[in-house]
């Protein structure tokens, strides 16, 4: 079999094509269509425009990101020895992968396809959803490359060290929490349709 | 080509050498990778043109008078809801961050400011964890993270009083 058989298939490409393009996506056109009429009237030509130009440019920055990260988690996917990981993160990993989790989401590069790819992975290959939660809000708040790229330049190297000095404990925090909340999570993934992931906890 | 994006490529690179020493089949990684694209992008572009309008309609002069340290605890809420209305990227965020520490706004709020943005920034949502991830998902995460940028505020807030370290120094 060629590597790109798959794009052959016409079924397939219907139903990428449709999620892709689904319901979401329209509400999001809607919803830029009105902010940017907003944006028109209250603030003027000059500032949608200003937003305008800035959106393209961010639109074509992202591209090669996202498709570089994309790559990353799709490899990953197929690399990661699913069991091991789900001793590391699993349920019965205790505070230790609420820690394990919190490093991971700190050290993690890119910004959030990256993440999020990688996140996906995690919570479709046995990390319970203490962790899942600990990792993402240890990327969002703690990231590494986010407080040398942004908070040391912008609001000075001062308040990125109180900063993060306060958030360290957080992610755990979050963690506890997410494993003591009464809710049942089901994490969507197309490959193996819809998967049950934690509904056991609190049977 | 920033280093952000240079290190994503040398990993990639790294990786994509492992899968050819393990002798991995490109034909599922392949498809995967389209797939997972095909999901994110068109979201991403609608979603980013309108987190781009609604960060400007944001009132952000009319915010910083609620963040002044005379405000005290009272700030804390104002800057978590406002972290949480600033539905764009990094830039964007810093760049409202350095206008509200220019006018005088306290190291608490700023804290949950930038702790509420990062935990609950809209149009990540949108565009990455909804479609990746799911509404169960979300709906745990959010659950989770709810008092995150009270906590850092909280603990920002007791720093201050007792130390005086950790003053924003806001780009010019």
């Amino acid at each position: 079999m060629r590597p790109f058989d798959f794009l052959r298939d016409r079924d397939w490409r219907n139903a990428v094509l449709k999620d892709g393009f689904g319901v979401g996506f329209w509400v999001f056109v809607g919803v830029a269509v009105l902010a940017g009429l907003a944006c028109y009237v209250l603030k003027g030509p000059e500032a949608f425009h200003h937003a305008l130009v800035r959106d393209i440019e961010l639109v074509f920055g992202l591209v090669p990101r996202v498709f570089v990260a994309v790559s990353i988690a799709a490899v990953i996917w197929f690399l990661l020895p699913r069991e091991r990981l789900s001793g590391l993160v699993g349920k019965e990993s205790g505070i230790r992968g609420l820690v394990v989790a919190t490093l991971a989401g700190a050290v993690t590069p890119g910004g959030p396809a990256s993440a999020y790819s990688l996140l996906t992975v995690l919570a479709t290959s046995g990390a319970d959803r203490g962790a899942a939660v600990a990792y993402i809000t240890a990327w969002a708040t703690l990231g590494l490359q986010r407080v040398l790229v942004w908070d040391v330049p912008f609001m000075g190297a001062e308040f990125a060290i109180l900063r993060i000095m306060i958030t360290i404990p957080l992610p755990i925090v979050a963690g506890l929490i997410a494993r003591r909340l009464p809710l049942t999570l089901v994490v969507k993934d197309e490959n193996e349709k819809q998967e049950e992931v934690d509904t056991n906890l609190h049977k | 080509m920033n280093i952000g994006f240079i290190v994503l490529l040398a990993l990639l690179a790294g990786l994509i050498v492992i899968a050819v020493y393990k002798e991995l089949d490109f034909g599922p990684i392949l498809k995967r990778l389209f797939e997972q694209f095909i999901k994110l992008f068109p979201r991403m572009i609608s979603a980013l043109a309108a987190a781009g309008f609604i960060a400007e309609l944001i009132p952000k002069e009319a915010i910083s008078g609620y963040l002044g340290a005379d405000a005290g605890l009272l700030a804390l809420p104002v800057a978590a809801v406002t972290g949480l209305m600033v539905p764009a990227g990094p830039v964007i965020a810093f760049a409202i961050a350095a206008i509200f520490a220019k006018s005088g706004a306290s190291t608490a709020a700023l804290v949950t400011f930038i702790t509420s943005w990062s935990v609950f920034a809209a149009h990540r949502i949108m565009i990455y964890e909804l479609p990746l991830l799911g509404g169960s998902f979300l709906r745990l995460r959010v659950s989770s993270v709810l008092v995150i940028p009270f906590l850092a505020g909280g603990l920002a807030f007791l720093v201050g009083l007792v130390f005086s370290f950790g003053g924003a120094v806001p780009m010019n």
